[in-house]
């Protein structure tokens, strides 16, 4: 009973917290899938449609149009007024770049008439469209509101990479255009690009100069690079319509080029520093001791020095042997099953939950502040509000400890403050067993069996 | 904060260009002009042409353009829906206080706009702010059997706006106005969905009884008294010690925590009516909800019983059962924003 709670929280662990790369392939098939359903989809299958991922991904792969990883992918919002024109550079983007046979072209009606995904039981309102320009692939994300944008990032079903913001050249940046360049700092936006739409508008340069001028200030303001953001003139409108190429689609390629160029690509995961999360341990007699997982990130080696992390207990140790099927390995990477011998380490020094992780490259956290969405009753959550103090379940990769959820230091009237199921909500989480995270990590509450509300870590407060 | 980097940052350019060039060319003018008021780059730019370059006169002509283009923006904007935005509560007199039984006047709005961006932005707020502020002001005593009266948009639109922050102050503007004004601004459409108040004097000759009205919201961005869902709660007080009752400080805590709990279980349960129709069974009747939003003892109870026991112990409610006496919820609103009417 038990093992099989576990294994269902697994999967539901593994489908919030998948990867980026499983998430944009399996995002793209599918909606690839919505846009040419006649073409692509036996009409039986339908029915999946809300249903298990795993079993959409398994038939889009079967579709002619074949998901290439050759190219690093990267996921790009575009935020800005609703008259700046997000939809037409849209469309313009995949039109040009259609031309250039990186793209299908996507016209406005699509873009704005994309049905809301259904996925995982969450529902995400946004439209998404997809391209590639040399070098990259990208997903591109249009989100309505605020809200949404948030709720995308906790849920991890768009999590937005980079961001271009537009602004009309006509209206230069508004007073709402502070609160777009707060909601690309807060869903963790680094570097974003900049362009400035509707030139043909203009006549005199100097007003150009002057909305670029302005845009670097307010950039730098909210912490942003505003000496270097690249910040791109054209009319997508033109782009869009096929007339002055020199404001229009030259402009547009020069756009994607320094998206290209300016944006950062995640590292993908096996470059990052290696991380096994415990899901089991063996003792096996004669060798000595066993855990087994999938490998979340990185690369190890057999001989390689890594630290066990967690609940209470860290050590090193060196990992004596790797193995897979019932085969030794050598080397073992991100997104294998696979079991780790660990030199001199007893059973019970070792449990479920704990990370074996590169030494250094992780710490355990026992506190810290979340962006956490609380899933409504119609997704399975609560039905009723909660309040300070609270205290669910944290299912963290393997791990399952409870946390007490309490309101940031400095908020006003803390002890009258309630959430409500539906909510966006920065909570600090207070760990009753350390846990190995860091900023980005996400995670799901839970609570008497049914999964409450799932988060993403924003800031660590105490280390263990 | 902005504006102040960027005049700054303005001052410097200017003062590097000062030595080359004495007369200041139209980006810097209109740069200058922008950081005074809150036009766009293409506006300042016509003000300025049709003022001589001269950015005194350029003001000036702005702020006798500004309605037009407000104008002209609202109609641009007019078919559009607005289904995000915020409530917002203003209470002028919360009533029940201290040893007075005081009367009370409050009032909720709702302001509409087009994305959640421009609701999160402190010009929506302080709009909606004055708005509520208008509305509790304006009001009269309805003098019929509901106490919360929906408050006419028209009347509400009509009215000049009065500023929270400095009532006083003779304002040029209407409702209806600043909110034109609004929409020139941020380029959304603007408008307001409902309004309602509350307003209600207790003659002085009953002395045993006592009014209180209590705002609540959820999910604020910055002004504690505006959020996505909205509620106010009336609320009764009544027993012949009331005024030695009222006058005690222990007892107007309990009172404000009370209130804070009912406007939460208003708003977090799917809250409908306050008394089941006698003889069925209603989830969203308040007094048959379990009262689980009150942190503390007794949130197992359902709020009918906590009411009596919470009335009992800080004795309101006296050994004769005849007299009705005691706290009681008359009515209560709740409205989410966007929802339809």
């Amino acid at each position: 009973m038990f093992r099989t709670q576990l294994a269902s929280t697994r999967v539901l662990s593994r489908r919030l917290c998948a990867t980026r790369a499983a998430q944009s392939s399996y995002s793209t098939c599918a909606r690839s899938l919505v846009r040419n359903p006649g073409r692509t989809v036996p009409s039986p299958l339908f029915r999946f449609n809300d249903g298990l991922w795993v079993a959409r991904r398994g038939y889009a792969d079967a579709s002619p149009t074949k998901f290439s990883r050759a190219k690093p992918h990267l996921n790009i919002g575009t935020i800005g007024h609703v008259d700046h024109g997000k939809t037409t550079l849209t469309a313009a983007i995949t039109k040009v770049l259609a031309e250039r046979g990186g793209a299908k072209f996507t016209d406005y009606a699509e873009i704005d008439k994309a049905p809301e995904e259904k996925a995982r039981g969450i529902t995400i309102n946004s439209s998404h469209v997809e391209y590639e320009s040399e070098n990259r692939h990208y997903g591109h994300i249009d989100c309505p509101g605020h809200a949404d944008y948030i709720k995308n990032m906790i849920t991890g079903a768009a999590q937005m990479d980079g961001a271009i913001i537009v602004v009309s050249a006509t209206d230069g940046q508004m007073p709402q255009t502070r609160e777009h360049l707060l909601l690309a700092r807060q869903v963790g936006v680094k570097k974003l690009v900049v362009f400035i739409n509707k030139i043909d508008q203009i006549q005199d340069k100097e007003m150009l100069e002057l909305v670029d001028m302005e845009m670097r200030d307010l950039l730098a303001t909210y912490n942003f690079d505003g000496e270097n953001t690249p910040i791109i003139m054209g009319s997508a409108l033109a782009a869009l319509e096929g007339r002055s190429p020199e404001i229009g689609a030259d402009r547009i390629a020069e756009l994607v080029a320094a998206c290209d160029a300016w944006l950062e690509i995640p590292p993908r995961d096996l470059e990052k520093p290696f991380l096994l999360p415990v899901e089991d341990v063996f003792s096996i007699s004669g060798r000595g001791t066993v855990a087994t997982g999938r490998v979340e990130r990185g690369v190890c080696l057999k001989g390689d020095e890594v630290e066990v992390i967690g609940l209470g207990d860290s050590f090193k140790t060196t990992l004596t042997g790797i193995e897979m099927f019932h085969k030794e390995l050598d080397r073992g990477e991100a997104g294998d099953n696979m079991g780790v011998l660990l030199r001199g380490v007893k059973r019970e020094q070792v449990r479920r939950g704990q990370v074996i992780v590169a030494p250094g490259s992780i710490k355990a956290v026992k506190k810290f502040q979340a962006q956490i969405y609380v899933l409504t009753k119609d997704e399975g959550g609560r039905y009723t509000p909660f309040m300070d103090n609270y205290r669910p379940q944290l299912f963290l990769r393997t791990a399952d400890v409870t946390c007490a959820l309490h309101w940031p230091e400095n908020t006003a009237d803390a002890s009258e403050k309630m959430v409500m199921p539906g909510d966006n909500v920065e909570m600090v989480c207070d760990l009753v067993h350390d846990v190995a995270a860091e900023i980005g990590t996400r995670f799901t509450l839970r609570e008497g069996g049914k999964t409450v509300g799932t988060g993403i870590i924003t800031k660590i407060l105490t280390h263990a | 904060m902005f504006s102040a980097r960027f005049v700054h940052g303005l001052l410097s350019f200017s003062r590097a260009y000062s030595v080359s060039a004495p007369k200041k060319g139209l980006k810097e003018l209109v740069a200058e002009v922008r950081a005074l008021a809150d036009v766009s780059p293409t506006q300042a730019g016509q003000a300025l042409k049709a003022s001589d370059m001269d950015v005194a006169k350029a003001l000036v002509w702005l702020e006798k353009h500004r309605a037009e283009s407000a104008v002209k923006k609202a109609a641009k904007v007019e078919g559009r829906m607005a289904n995000e935005g915020l409530i917002g509560t203003a209470v002028l007199s919360a009533g029940a206080a201290g040893s007075r039984q005081g009367a009370v006047r409050a009032a909720m709005i709702e302001l509409n706009c087009e994305t959640d961006f421009v609701a999160r932005n402190d010009l929506f707020a302080k709009l909606l702010n004055d708005i509520s502020f208008t509305a509790a002001f304006l009001s009269e005593s309805a003098g019929s059997e509901a106490f919360m009266q929906p408050f006419s948009l028209d009347v509400l639109q009509g009215a000049p706006l009065l500023a929270q922050s400095n009532p006083t102050s003779e304002s040029k503007l209407t409702v209806s106005e600043a909110m034109r004004d609004l929409t020139g601004r941020v380029g959304e459409k603007i408008s307001l969905r409902r309004a309602l108040t509350v307003v209600h004097e207790l003659p002085p000759t009953q002395r045993d009884l006592a009014l209180r009205v209590s705002a609540r919201v959820h999910q604020s961005v910055q002004n504690p008294q505006q959020g996505r869902i909205g509620s106010l709660a009336l609320l009764a007080l009544k027993s012949p010690r009331l005024s030695e009752i009222l006058a005690s400080e222990a007892f107007a805590g309990d009172l404000d925590k009370l209130c804070q709990a009912l406007g939460r279980q208003i708003i977090g349960f799917p809250t409908t009516s306050v008394k089941a129709v006698p003889g069925t069974q209603d989830e969203g009747a308040l007094y048959d909800q379990p009262f689980a939003m009150f942190a503390g003892p007794g949130n197992d109870q359902p709020v009918r019983t906590f009411l009596r026991n919470w009335a009992k112990e800080r004795g309101l409610l006296e050994g004769d059962e005849r007299v009705v006496s005691g706290v009681e919820v008359l009515e209560f609103a709740k409205w989410t924003v966007g929802e339809s009417i």
